[in-house]
């Protein structure tokens, strides 16, 4: 016959030391919460990000590829036949191709301020198709169009608008290209798959030809393929733009680029992880000490509880208890923040919340791994203790 | 009378099995100390039995080894036909669950716990369940006078009180013996005198009590006295092996 401590006895025992400490298991708790709310919110701020990168991917489609001349074997830059966006066009896969080629010409708000100084801002010939390849919409006004190519009219990328101060086209505004006065037809939202149009003024072919001396060749061909071809028609389409000299040809993908920002980021995730875990450990820690020095505090109630009864077994469970009832309080404390602040987060960046369910979980559970090593030794330590020992200590 | 161990058949049959028995106990400490030099000791049930003597003559450890917390260095002893030498640890727990109850000098309550849940804590390491806990420790508070105080904590309660309460918990398993180890070594004289008072009705009620003083007015209140010297027994008023 062995003495016996009802499961549900064992809750009341282990919260005994909380209920009458509560500054010190606050306290303590603490630590563990820093942790583990650290980790859930760096995992579901990541996540949030991510999903909210993926989403932005899906509306912007991975099937667009951006061909450039490239450079000749001498490095001096290479240009494509003028045939090309034909060429492309006629194989089957691709769904569209709009061309696009920088020219010398600067844009300035005033005729008084030097051509050099370009404030970053390139003028660029553009096929009318362009903005559709790209997915892009307008903010304000129109595209260019077979009625404005012609004619003296641009179209300004959303940094470039920003740069030059025309927000809208209310009064008619007008910008200064190459020596001419240009009329402002329309500003464009921004293209995350083309940074280099945001930056850029926008003009007819025609017209860059016969003002702004632009080149008929195409500097730049978009094409937007069907997504289930893209992997086989990719290793085409050098051949096909430029037959003669296909090695020179570059095919990038420009969704590539937000695809590796979402795997950059996942290596600051894994930093800010690390980070969490060592305030995890020093929370543990922190609980290893405060169930030790319980310990040597409360040697007559252990001394009392033999005397009551109480096995070793029993004194052990009791202290591994408190330390596990710690660590889970301020696992959920510390879960429960890391959701509210990754909430919180995501609601400001104006992305939807999106938090993976191993995160709380998972650091539930981490905390009372961490309560468990940390009470482990305590726990011990109180249950070989001798009865007479313990109640000798007042 | 038999000083054979006794099994659990003879138990039964023998209804004068003793609540305590002591045979030729010894114990040493490490270092040399004897401090129980061959003692024997036989307690009935029902009996009210001072054990007195100078600080330093063993009859703490006398305590500690007839409360098992302790094991002896050699001879043996039974509690309520039990013999302690030849069970586990575990096994030691579960006899004073059941059968032994303990009154400390210092009492020894709960802090942040009511009266009545430290009362309750004494069947805590049976396996009772808490309601049960609960209505045993109302009823045995009540008993020792305490009904107007259940909900108190310790701190509200003055130190003849709080002796009370750790009287009732050491009596809520009805225990086969009950040992105070310097019940009134706390408290003033009215209050000492109060709690002897008590074990002695609570004695005609017929818990057997063995009470541990120094004091010699305690020990003449008691029906029986054991005086020890030096790890022996100098002195049985009830002769060297009991009624």
């Amino acid at each position: 016959m062995t003495s016996r401590l009802l499961a549900a006895d064992i809750v009341r025992v282990g919260s005994i030391g909380l209920r009458t400490r509560r500054l010190r298991a606050t306290l303590s708790a603490v630590g563990i919460a820093i942790g583990i709310a650290s980790m859930v919110a760096v995992l579901g701020i990541s996540q949030s990000s991510k999903a909210d990168l993926l989403t932005q991917l899906d509306k912007l489609g991975t099937n667009l590829l951006t061909i450039t001349p490239g450079e000749s074997l001498l490095g001096e830059a290479a240009t494509l036949p003028l045939t090309a966006p034909k060429m492309i066009a006629r194989l089957d896969p691709v769904q569209q191709v709009a061309t696009e080629r920088t020219t010398d010409a600067s844009v300035h708000r005033t005729s008084y301020i030097p051509a050099a100084r370009t404030n970053g801002i390139s003028v660029r010939a553009a096929d009318t198709d362009l903005l559709a390849t790209l997915n892009g919409t307008v903010a304000r006004g129109v595209f260019l169009n077979e009625a404005n190519v012609r004619y003296p009219a641009i179209v300004l990328g959303s940094v470039a608008a920003q740069r030059l101060a025309i927000r809208s086209l209310e009064g008619g505004p007008m910008a200064y290209v190459g020596g001419r006065w240009f009329t402002v037809v329309g500003i464009l939202d921004p293209l995350p798959l083309a940074p280099d149009i945001d930056r850029s003024a926008l003009v007819g072919y025609p017209i860059a030809q016969e003002l702004l001396g632009a080149a008929a060749d195409a500097g730049t061909i978009h094409v937007r393929i069907d997504p289930d071809s893209i992997d086989e028609i990719r290793p085409l389409l050098p051949a096909t733009a430029n037959p003669e000299n296909a090695e020179e040809v570059q095919v990038s993908r420009p969704s590539d680029v937000i695809e590796a920002r979402a795997a950059a980021e996942t290596a600051y995730t894994s930093l800010f992880l690390g980070l969490g875990a060592v305030a995890l450990l020093v929370g543990g820690v922190g609980i290893a000490n405060v169930m030790v020095i319980s310990v040597l505090e409360r040697r007559s109630e252990i001394g009392l509880r033999r005397a009551l009864g109480a096995g070793k077994r029993h004194i052990s469970i009791q202290f591994l208890s408190e330390s596990l009832l710690l660590a889970a309080l301020g696992g959920l404390t510390g879960a429960l923040i890391g959701v509210l602040v990754t909430a919180g987060y995501a609601l400001a960046r104006d992305w939807a919340i999106s938090i993976p369910a191993y995160a709380p979980i998972g650091g539930l559970v981490a905390s009372l791994l961490i309560g468990g090593v940390a009470g482990l030794y305590p726990a011990v330590r109180a249950a070989r203790l001798s009865p007479t020992e313990a109640l000798r200590a007042v | 009378m038999s000083t054979s161990p006794l099994t659990a058949a003879q138990q039964a049959l023998d209804a004068t099995v003793p609540a305590l028995e002591l045979r030729q106990v010894r114990k040493s400490y490490p270092g040399g100390v004897e401090a129980l030099r061959g003692i024997d000791l036989t307690i009935g049930h029902g009996e009210l039995v001072a054990i007195a003597g100078p600080s330093g003559s063993g009859k703490s450890t006398l305590l500690h080894i007839a409360g098992t917390l302790e094991r002896a260095s050699a001879g043996a002893v039974w509690i309520d036909g039990q013999n302690t030498a030849a069970v586990s640890d575990a096994e030691l727990a579960s006899l004073r669950a059941n059968s032994i109850g303990f009154v400390f000098q210092q009492f020894f309550l709960l802090g942040g716990m009511s009266a009545l849940d430290n009362v309750a804590t004494g069947l805590l390491y049976t396996g009772t369940r808490s309601d049960e806990r609960r209505r045993v420790a109302r009823e045995l508070l009540e008993r020792v006078g305490l009904g107007h105080r259940l909900g108190h904590h310790p701190a509200q309660l003055s130190g003849g009180e709080r002796q009370r309460v750790a009287i009732a918990r050491a009596l809520l398993g009805q225990p086969a013996v009950v040992y105070a180890d310097e019940p009134t070594g706390a408290l003033d004289s009215r209050s000492g005198a109060e709690i002897v008072s008590l074990l002695q009705e609570l004695n005609r009620e017929g818990t057997t009590i063995v009470v541990i003083t120094h004091e010699s007015h305690v020990a003449a209140a008691m029906s029986r006295q054991v005086t020890m010297h030096d790890g022996l027994i100098a002195n049985d008023s009830a002769g060297p092996h009991g009624r």
